[in-house]
């Protein structure tokens, strides 16, 4: 009886080894194809970011200007682009897989880094804008609505880092269609895009 | 008699002409001085590094200066980063008030019991210049970069930048005032 055992014990157990040995090698394999997959995808886009349109809203120019450097630094961060192209950038005529983001600032509260210091709770830097990813045609593949704020520690301009973090990981949290299909493929109905709002 | 009379009430009338035409002459030189030292001496003013030059960190103290056709900026001991000042599409002024210290302030402040280091923080801030620069590369890309100076030095920066060639919309000629007001403003 005890010699079964010992039998059958071992016989689940080289049958575990056996799975465990045949079956990773497959999902790791798995695992990098579809990783490759996302990343091919995604890395077949290269992307050129507009100057932000303030709209009606009395951004003061420095703040314009942060927000769009921070902007390329955080998408280059990403690595989910071939190329991160300047506004203005004459390459980008040269590249085939070209989606374009446009920033709109729909709100601004200019805080206070004293008030922020004294009284913690008010004195608040807030920044909300609309990203689309649009491509050539001007058809938007991706709209977000995000929000950049300074609530605590750190001076007015911080906001902008964050903002341009919150809708870098936005864009990469968002699937884009393959490149190879015609922007009218690739492109969403304005009623089909679903806005999301990070906070 | 008569004669003293004559020349006494004279005197004043031709000391306030020589006075006059003293003041005149050397303001006139004072003006002339202050022209040939403008236009000889480079402009180089300490400031902040906010952002936007690539070569150069975040945040980082160095030296703003004119040299010849470019406006470059060099941390101590680094090599310099430099924009032709003929690329700059626009420049703005701007204030900002921001804490001093730093984070080891910060760490301070928020040590001293009672709530005291709010009292601080109502006293240790600073108003700051910002100057902002739209400029472009070779492939025609847009750059910004955005430096923190001392209060009155962006405006001799923009002047200088602008008498060397610089372009300025007219909305960038009025300074925007950041930080002080907290003030909403929504797009509808």
């Amino acid at each position: 009886m005890k010699a079964s055992n010992r039998v059958s014990l071992l016989l689940v157990a080289v049958a575990v080894v056996t799975i465990n040995v045949a079956h990773p090698p497959q999902l790791s394999a798995e695992n990098a194809a579809s990783s490759s997959g996302t990343n091919s995808t995604a890395a077949q886009w290269s992307v050129q970011v507009d100057k932000v349109d303030p709209g009606d809203v009395a951004l003061a120019p420095s703040f314009q200007i942060a927000i769009y450097e921070s902007l390329l630094d955080e998408l280059n961060k990403t690595k989910r682009f071939k190329q991160v192209l300047r506004d203005g950038d004459r390459n980008a005529g040269d590249v085939s897989d070209l989606l374009i983001l446009k920033t709109t600032v729909q709100k601004y509260t200019a805080g206070s880094e004293t008030r922020r210091a004294v009284t913690t709770v008010s004195g608040a830097t807030k920044l909300t804008v609309r990203s689309q990813l649009r491509a050539r045609d001007g058809h938007i593949i991706v709209e977000r609505t995000v929000n950049g704020n300074v609530r605590f520690m750190g001076s007015n301009l911080r906001a902008t880092h964050n903002l341009a973090h919150n809708v870098a990981k936005a864009i990469k949290q968002s699937s884009l269609p393959e490149p190879s299909h015609s922007a009218s493929h690739a492109a969403i109905d304005s009623d089909q895009v679903v806005v999301v709002e990070l906070r | 008699m008569n004669r003293r009379i004559i020349s006494t009430r004279h005197t004043p009338g031709l000391f306030l002409v020589c006075l006059l035409l003293l003041w005149c002459s050397a303001a006139a030189l004072a003006q002339s001085a202050g022209q040939s030292a403008k236009s000889t001496t480079p402009v180089s003013i300490r400031g902040t590094h906010l952002l936007g030059f690539e070569s150069a960190k975040n945040n980082a103290n160095g030296t703003l200066s004119i040299q010849e056709d470019a406006l470059q900026f060099q941390k101590d001991g680094k090599p310099t980063e430099q924009v032709k000042i003929a690329s700059v599409q626009d420049i703005f002024l701007g204030e900002q008030s921001k804490q001093v210290g730093g984070t080891a302030m910060t760490l301070g402040k928020a040590a001293v019991p009672f709530g005291g280091g709010r009292a601080v923080s109502l006293f240790a801030h600073k108003n700051y210049d910002t100057l902002a620069l739209e400029y472009v590369d070779s492939n025609g890309g847009m750059h910004g970069a955005i430096f923190q100076l001392d209060k009155g030095q962006a405006e001799i920066l923009r002047n200088e930048l602008v008498a060397k060639g610089a372009h300025v919309s007219e909305s960038a000629n009025e300074p925007v005032k950041q930080s002080n007001a907290e003030v909403s403003s929504e797009s509808k």
